[in-house]
């Protein structure tokens, strides 16, 4: 077997508000291999939007350690932090999160431009993936000027634009009527197939996660299942 | 180099689409930029301007004033001078006596001789009929004053008999520019050409004699330099240059020019006031875009790039805007004034001043970037995942810790600021003085925030039921996270203070002003009055027509007395520390005795005598004292017509009005002058029309006394005056409507941050109406606050600006802080709800939706 992309092991995180103290994740031991498709799901305040967050390095652990293809991620210094991110971490948002003042080709360019790549290149792969996710015509429109469905594949662009070896997606369709949901999703199922891409989602949608390769559930901070659907128990 | 590339093609893709909030930040750039360009230039061209009418009052740009002819030395420099491009032109005046006929008495005649070629180089000579004095002066004729031909009763084109020759009067002298500045002017005036005053024979051995040499430098000249230099070479001689023909003017000129660079200052501060709160709003909003660009894998410092160079074509567009606004201004001003005064050379557009203008605009607008600046290292990318939750709380050291940058960017800010202020003053010492009034400002503001605020908490969280809705939400709006109710407050706190002080210190500025040259000051003065004919002149005196209410401005007879000083302390004073002018000092002087202190002199050290006093004292005009090397309480010996007498110096005196007769640099009381024979000094305020009357009624009666007509001079010296008033208050006006909206455009900046707000109250059901009230009820409370603080602290500020820049009293006024309250309440509030139209209008899902 591969070595884990991802491995936590004994992660925790709490805050301290000042009045009491709050433990958002109690103990977290997870490893993820490449090429899986995880789905994290749990109820409202589970903890899975904080846990996908640790994954991305946007946030550090109160304990534990987290191993991003062999390096441990949980106490670097941002500026590192934001290296690994723009190399082996795509994102997808719930809220797309595009830059309001930059257009749609822009905005899937903005993470090569960011690590100075800006030859002919760069600018014919924006261009091919804003043509995958039929938004061609309209790569010159600011986001304001795009409905939900089409900006979330906006961010789909974007979030392939540099190949990264990890996606993480925080509840990608939860914004979306179904049937922009469902060309959202599959979309991301397709270009995360083509790419050879790990893809880590977080969602409360069963059938969302019904595509997944891999279920696990947080419950109160902690892992509670962790199921492979298509694989005899 | 690539790096600043990919850096300024993101920033320009951001400015391009924002195009409309750029425009916010741009124009305070713009504003404060054009405010500076515009004042500095229109200033340096009003102070020429008014330089301009100092030189006309001596007629030349330097001045030799002395008792005898140049020595070869003296020849040899002044020709050097003119080697260098300088005009030098010799003016010679004496006494005389002129006669007509035999039935009258000839006349004391002051004559001045001069070169009609280069006489006077500024101002012109007014003759009647009209003409110039080369056209009209030959070797055998002349100009002479009105009262002369009164008293000879002639009329023009008559023969008159000067000396042993005889010349004919071609043409009556209606003004004279450098009249006050002459000397020996007893008698009417008689101009002649040099030519013609040989012919006459006047300046025979011994006869009394001052000779003028006026020049007429090049413009790179240095005035105070050729001074100098000039006064090592004429020993005995009075040099002046134009800047000091007079005592009021100086100072006007004086106080002037550092208003006016006050002005500029305080421009730039409000400008730079503005450029921080835009660029602190517009980088507010931009925490998402930042938060998110980390998250696809920027660095800190890359976003830091981006935005400094975002911020640097800012200030560079807005730079130039303003230039174009200074330009305009420079442009405007002098068509608005033009009624007033005329600008000979046009306004020129001075590329310098928006170089200059440019590069301020751009130091501050970085300046003040840099803390909303170095705050991206602070923006944690995972705010866009955890908005809402509550952020850990950091530890007291990490807190000190996170504030270090911050403390350190105002440091640099307040140098920055205050390296601008000294050189745009050219004064260390006003640099710092501004410099440390902001500093202390801005730390009084933000504690009183700080404690209003805990304040308002505690208020509203106690009372919470007993407050109306309204009330309850608009006080509690200024606590609430995200509100920058604090930083508003600061710095619309000292934009107020700021633009108060430049109205504060314009009124006391233009009360001297005007207390320098009354409009009843004495425009007749009547000589060589003796004791039997004193009665006799106060009722021709009283008699006149249109004489002025003002019981002050009344005709008025003043006792002379002819006395010497002898002794200072009991020692004979040093002669040889009085160089050349000054020497005169030791001189037999009119001078006179004064029981009651008159307005025009401000006592600087010691105390005025109470009337009746018994005991002979003295008072010294200060520049007096300081040359002669007097103390108050000191003793002064006298000699007056064979009687010693000694004198206690009682107080050291400043002559605050115009007094052409000159400055009385002694005063006695009456007791130290008891006995001594008295001559009267008569002196009236009277229409310029009726002089011509009053001199032929004095002299019918009194043939021996003298009324000598300055009217026109004092013209002159009005005219200045009046013209640094009114540019005084139109740059101020200029000034505090540039202030005013850019604390407008402050409140109006925090109007993005109340959308949401809005919409989710109009969501949960509030009306309209409903939400104007919260908004009103915030601003008010926002523009009372810094209404008051800052009125407070403008008052501190131009005392300390009064009293230790411009040398001038400081008074206390409640009426201009209350207006400043009041209408920085109506300007927040007013200017709150303009900006909120937008935010009212919209329907809530707008606003929800793009979150």
């Amino acid at each position: 077997m591969s070595s884990p992309i991802l491995a936590l092991a004994g992660v925790t995180k709490s805050i301290d508000t000042g009045t009491h103290r709050v433990d958002i994740l109690r103990g977290i031991d997870l490893e993820i291999r490449p090429g899986e498709f995880v789905a994290i799901m749990g109820a409202s305040g589970s903890g899975k939007s904080t846990l996908l967050g640790l994954l991305a390095g946007l946030d550090s652990p109160t304990m534990g350690t987290i191993q991003l293809d062999g390096e441990d991620i949980a106490r670097l210094a941002e500026d590192r932090l934001a290296d690994i991110r723009g190399r082996k971490i795509g994102f997808v948002f719930q809220s797309y999160q595009l830059i309001p003042t930059l257009t749609a080709e822009e905005n899937v360019l903005l993470p090569a431009e960011l690590a100075g790549e800006n030859g002919r290149d760069t600018l014919d792969r924006a261009r091919a993936l804003l043509d995958r996710v039929g938004l061609s015509e309209r790569r010159d429109h600011y986001p304001v000027q795009l409905s939900g469905g089409e900006q979330q594949r906006v961010a789909l662009a974007r979030a392939f634009m540099r190949r990264p070896p990890l996606l993480l997606a925080d509840e990608p369709t939860g914004n979306l009527d179904s049937t922009n949901g469902r060309q959202v999703l599959e979309l991301l199922l397709n270009l995360n197939r083509d790419e050879h891409t790990t893809l880590v989602l977080v969602t409360h949608d069963r059938e969302l996660a019904g595509y997944a390769s891999r279920i696990i559930t947080l419950k109160d901070g902690l892992i509670v299942s962790d199921e492979r659907p298509g694989t005899p128990a | 180099m690539k790096l600043w590339f990919t850096a300024a093609k993101i920033a320009w893709r951001e400015a391009r689409a924002s195009r409309l909030k750029f425009l916010f930040v741009l124009f305070g750039v713009a504003a404060g930029v054009g405010a500076l360009t515009g004042v500095r230039g229109f200033s340096a061209a009003f102070h020429e301007a008014l330089q301009r009418e100092a030189r006309t009052l001596m007629a030349a740009d330097l001045s030799i004033r002395q008792f005898q002819p140049a020595s070869e030395e003296q020849q040899a420099v002044l020709e050097r001078y003119e080697a260098q491009g300088s005009v030098v032109t010799e003016v010679t005046e004496t006494v005389s006596m002129m006669s007509a006929d035999a039935d009258l008495p000839p006349v004391l005649v002051s004559v001045k001789a001069i070169d009609p070629a280069h006489y006077p180089f500024y101002g012109t000579v007014r003759l009647d009929p009209p003409g110039t004095l080369a056209g009209v002066l030959t070797d055998s004729s002349i100009a002479v004053s009105d009262d002369l031909l009164v008293r000879l009763n002639l009329a023009n084109g008559a023969a008159v008999k000067l000396g042993n020759e005889e010349f004919k009067v071609a043409a009556v002298v209606k003004t004279e520019p450098d009249r006050m500045t002459g000397s020996l002017n007893v008698g009417p005036r008689v101009m002649i050409t040099r030519e013609g005053l040989d012919r006459a024979g006047l300046m025979t051995f011994g006869s009394r004699a001052a000779q003028r040499y006026l020049i007429k430098t090049p413009p790179a000249l240095d005035l105070d330099q050729a001074k100098a230099e000039l006064r090592k070479v004429f020993g005995e001689a009075r040099v002046a240059t134009a800047n000091e023909t007079h005592p009021a003017i100086t100072r006007a000129l004086d106080r002037s020019t550092t208003f006016l660079s006050l002005v500029c200052l305080i421009a730039l501060i409000v400008g730079a006031l503005g450029v921080a709160t835009a660029i602190h709003a517009h980088l507010q909003q931009r925490l998402d875009t930042i938060a998110i660009m980390k998250c696809i894998g920027a660095r800190s410092s890359q976003i830091i790039r981006i935005y400094t160079l975002e911020t640097a074509m800012l200030g560079l567009a807005g730079g130039l805007a303003g230039i174009l606004v200074g330009a305009g201004v420079q442009w405007v001003f002098p068509l608005l004034l033009s009624r007033y005064f005329q600008f000979e050379h046009g306004m020129g557009w001075n590329g310098a001043f928006a170089l200059e203008g440019l590069g301020v605009g751009m130091l501050v607008t970085l300046l003040f970037t840099l803390p909303p600046l170095l705050s991206i290292r602070q923006v944690r990318p995972a705010l866009i995942f955890r908005r809402e939750m509550a952020e850990a709380r950091p530890s007291w050291r990490e807190l000190v810790r996170r504030q270090t940058p911050a403390v350190l960017c105002g440091l640099l800010i307040l140098a920055g600021l205050g390296a601008v202020a000294a050189w745009l003053a050219e004064s260390m010492r006003m640099g710092l003085t501004f410099i440390g009034g902001l500093a202390a400002s801005l730390l009084i503001l933000a504690v009183i925030a700080w404690f209003l605020l805990r304040f308002l908490r505690i208020f509203v969280t106690k009372r919470a039921f007993s407050l109306p809705i309204t009330w309850r939400q608009g006080l509690a709006n200024l606590y609430r996270p995200g509100n920058h109710a604090a930083a508003v407050l600061v710095s619309l706190g000292i934009g107020v203070m700021f633009t108060l002080t430049i109205y504060l210190i314009q009124k006391s500025l233009l009360s001297e002003v005007a207390g320098a040259a009354p409009p009843n000051a004495p425009n007749v003065f009547i000589v060589n009055v003796t004791e039997r004919e004193r009665a006799g002149l106060d009722a021709i005196l009283a008699s006149q027509p249109d004489l002025p209410a003002d019981e002050k401005a009344r005709p008025r007879l003043t006792p002379l007395v002819a006395a010497r000083l002898t002794a200072i302390n009991g020692a004979a004073p040093e002669r040889e520390s009085l160089k050349g002018f000054n020497r005169r000092l030791l001189g037999t002087r009119q001078v006179t005795w004064v029981e009651k202190k008159p307005d025009d002199i401000a006592v600087r050290q010691g105390a005025w005598w109470d009337e009746g006093a018994q005991q002979a004292l003295v008072s010294i005009d200060e520049n007096t004292a300081e040359l002669l090397g007097v103390k108050v309480g000191e003793t002064v010996r006298w000699e007056a017509t064979g009687r010693q007498f000694d004198t206690r110096v009682a107080a050291i005196h400043r002559v605050q009005s115009v007094s052409p007769g000159g400055v009385p640099e002694f005063i006695f009381n009456r007791k130290a002058l008891e006995g001594a024979p008295v001559q009267f000094l008569g002196t009236a305020r009277i229409a310029p029309a009726n002089v011509p009357r009053l001199q032929r009624e004095v002299f019918a009666r009194y043939p021996t006394i003298t009324v000598v007509n300055v009217a026109d001079v004092l013209a002159i010296v009005q005219d200045v005056v009046d013209q640094v008033s009114l540019v005084v208050r139109f740059i101020s006006a200029f000034a505090i409507l540039a202030g005013a909206i850019i604390l407008a455009s402050t409140v109006a900046g925090t109007r993005f941050r109340r959308m949401r707000e809005a919409a989710v109250l109009k969501t949960i059901g509030a009306r309209r109406r409903r939400l104007v009230g919260i908004f009103s009820v915030e601003f008010l409370v926002l523009g009372l606050v810094a209404g008051v603080m800052g009125s407070l602290l403008a008052t501190g500020f131009t005392r300390l600006l009064l009293v230790r820049l411009l040398d001038a009293e400081f008074r206390f006024d409640i009426l201009p802080n209350l207006l400043t309250i009041l209408l920085t309440a109506i300007l927040a509030v007013a200017t709150g709800w303009l900006a909120s139209l937008r935010v009212l209008e919209q329907k809530p899902l707008e606003v929800l939706r793009e979150e």
